[in-house]
């Protein structure tokens, strides 16, 4: 159980570091040097360093959206087994508790931006509001899949120790369409290249960006933290799937688990390098693509099984 | 289970979606012609009858099925200069959304055969089912003439599928035979394709209900 929690420390601690090997790559791939590795804990400190400006026109839902938002993407990573070790909590229905504890977490992003009246951020909300209904599609097709194998509802059934290797073996080659369509989920939800670009300056092409330009000091370091958070969690089931081994040491599992890690973020990093942005309304045929994949290797699994 | 045997049918499956969500003729020949490819070496996977001649028959069926007849349509897109827009009646969204729904009634309808290939593989019914329903789909939700060739071509490597599901000595022979008549089929498209392009300037369907006697 102490171990438990000191990994769930860690994996709030290491989230930002790994955020930057994305940087590295894009910087790479572009022939430039790129931040240093520990870019992102120097924005966080000097964030957390300033001091908070709201607008007299916001109410206090404004001063809650950050907070809700890292409150839920830090507890979601209390139900992630880290490295296929046992997660701090776990229950049987645990998965749907995570997916709307996201969605709380988003619904009060959304809400913030829309208490700065601001068109832009309306705007941005709506579009945040949008593509994750059909993510959330593939994820339950991808639950479903799961569930079919397993017989059951915990995240820790699914990604726990050798779990993940009894996934492959059990359902085959659609596995394969399940990480593809959950990669897809991970760049959708974590709002990266193909569907936005968190670079951006561009407020009228913004989606995510666009709904926490308001924000400033701690608030803002909330947010980029909890947005790190989120990409961690997402990453490292990515990462469980790719790798599904269990060694028995402790030592090398954490070792393999952070090598897929980087795995997982270097193939974000060099999917922001070589795809360009999708045109707003190419997003949902692309997300579509993932739900046709979940679909497709959840009928091909059951047909199998039969 | 056999898994090599129902790994290359889900990329059939697979190119069966594929194709519903593209809206580019190139890509669609494309699409077409790895699926041909990959239907013409099943029965080298499942392997029951791998004579000579049996190889020599695949390899020929490969050549005409995943190179010659997409190099033909190819050709004929390029000499007429047609628009590279397949113009659909059902849209893209909702033809990737049918394809689905069509895997999973070829799933359902197949439990009712009582074909001799459960044995061989699970997938080989419902692929060819869905390859026939998918085919039949192209035919009827684009407009663009080529787009239709190629829904021919598709429900092909259904007929070709079931083919390998029923019979195991005659398959070859029988369809060497279809193989010929398709072929023979799509150089007479690609004649009549020219002739509507010179008629209308397009190769809509769509216009030749104009035709008037």
């Amino acid at each position: 159980m102490i171990k438990s929690i000191l990994f769930w420390v860690l994996a709030i601690l290491v989230a930002p570091f790994f955020s930057a090997v994305i940087l590295k790559v894009k910087a790479f791939f572009g022939g430039k040097k790129g931040p240093p590795l520990l870019i992102n804990y120097y924005t966080l400190v000097k964030l957390f360093k300033k001091g908070s400006v709201y607008s007299t026109s916001t109410t206090f839902i404004f001063k809650l959206g950050p907070v809700v938002s890292l409150g839920a993407a830090v507890t979601v990573l209390l139900f992630l087994p880290f490295g296929g070790h046992p997660p701090v909590f776990s229950f049987s229905g645990d998965l749907l508790f995570i997916l709307y504890l996201l969605g709380l977490g988003r619904f009060f992003t959304i809400a913030a931006a829309m208490d700065t009246a601001s068109p832009f951020e309306g705007m941005g909300a709506a579009r945040e509001a949008y593509f994750p209904i059909i993510c959330e599609a593939t994820m339950f097709m991808i639950l479903i899949l799961f569930y079919i194998l397993t017989g059951e509802l915990r995240l820790a059934a699914y990604f726990s120790g050798g779990q993940p290797f009894g996934l492959w073996q059990a359902a085959g080659s659609p596995m394969l369409f399940v990480v593809i369509a959950f990669f897809v989920i991970l760049l959708a939800e974590n709002s990266r290249v193909p569907v936005d670009d968190p670079a951006t300056h561009l407020e009228l092409t913004m989606i995510h960006e666009v709904m926490v330009l308001d924000h400033s000091g701690p608030d803002l370091g909330f947010i980029e933290l909890g947005s790190f958070c989120k990409l961690f969690f997402y990453s490292s089931i990515v990462a469980r799937l790719i790798m599904p081994f269990e060694s028995g040491y402790l030592a090398l599992n954490i070792c393999l688990f952070v090598t897929s890690l980087l795995v997982v973020y270097m193939a974000v990093g060099v999917m922001e390098s070589v795809v360009a942005r999708y045109r707003m309304d190419r997003v949902p045929k692309f997300l579509l693509t993932s739900f046709a994949l979940a679909f497709f290797a959840t009928v091909i699994t059951l047909e199998f099984l039969r | 289970m056999n898994i090599p045997v129902d790994m290359t049918l889900s990329l059939v499956l697979l190119s069966v979606l594929f194709s519903f969500g593209s809206s580019r003729l190139p890509g669609l020949i494309k699409v077409l012609a790895f699926q041909g490819v990959v239907v013409s070496i099943v029965p080298l996977i499942i392997g029951h009858d791998m004579t000579g001649g049996g190889i020599l028959f695949t390899l020929a069926t490969l050549t005409i099925r995943g190179i010659v007849i997409p190099l033909c349509i190819h050709f004929a897109i390029k000499k007429v200069a047609i628009r590279r827009e397949v113009e659909p009646i059902v849209g893209y969204h909702a033809s990737v959304l049918a394809g689905l729904g069509l895997i999973v009634a070829a799933m359902a309808v197949s439990h009712r055969f009582n074909a001799p290939s459960i044995g061989t593989s699970v997938l080989l019914l419902p692929t060819s089912i869905s390859l026939l329903g998918a085919g039949m789909f192209l035919l009827i939700a684009r407009r663009n003439a080529i787009a239709m060739v190629l829904g021919y071509i598709m429900m092909e490597n259904g007929i070709y599928l079931v083919g390998t599901t029923f019979s195991v000595r005659a398959l070859h022979i029988v369809e060497f035979g279809i193989l010929l008549d398709v072929l023979a089929g799509v150089m007479i498209m690609a004649v009549i394709l020219q002739n509507i392009k010179q008629t209308f300037d397009d190769v809509d369907t769509a216009l030749l209900r104009t035709l008037k006697e």
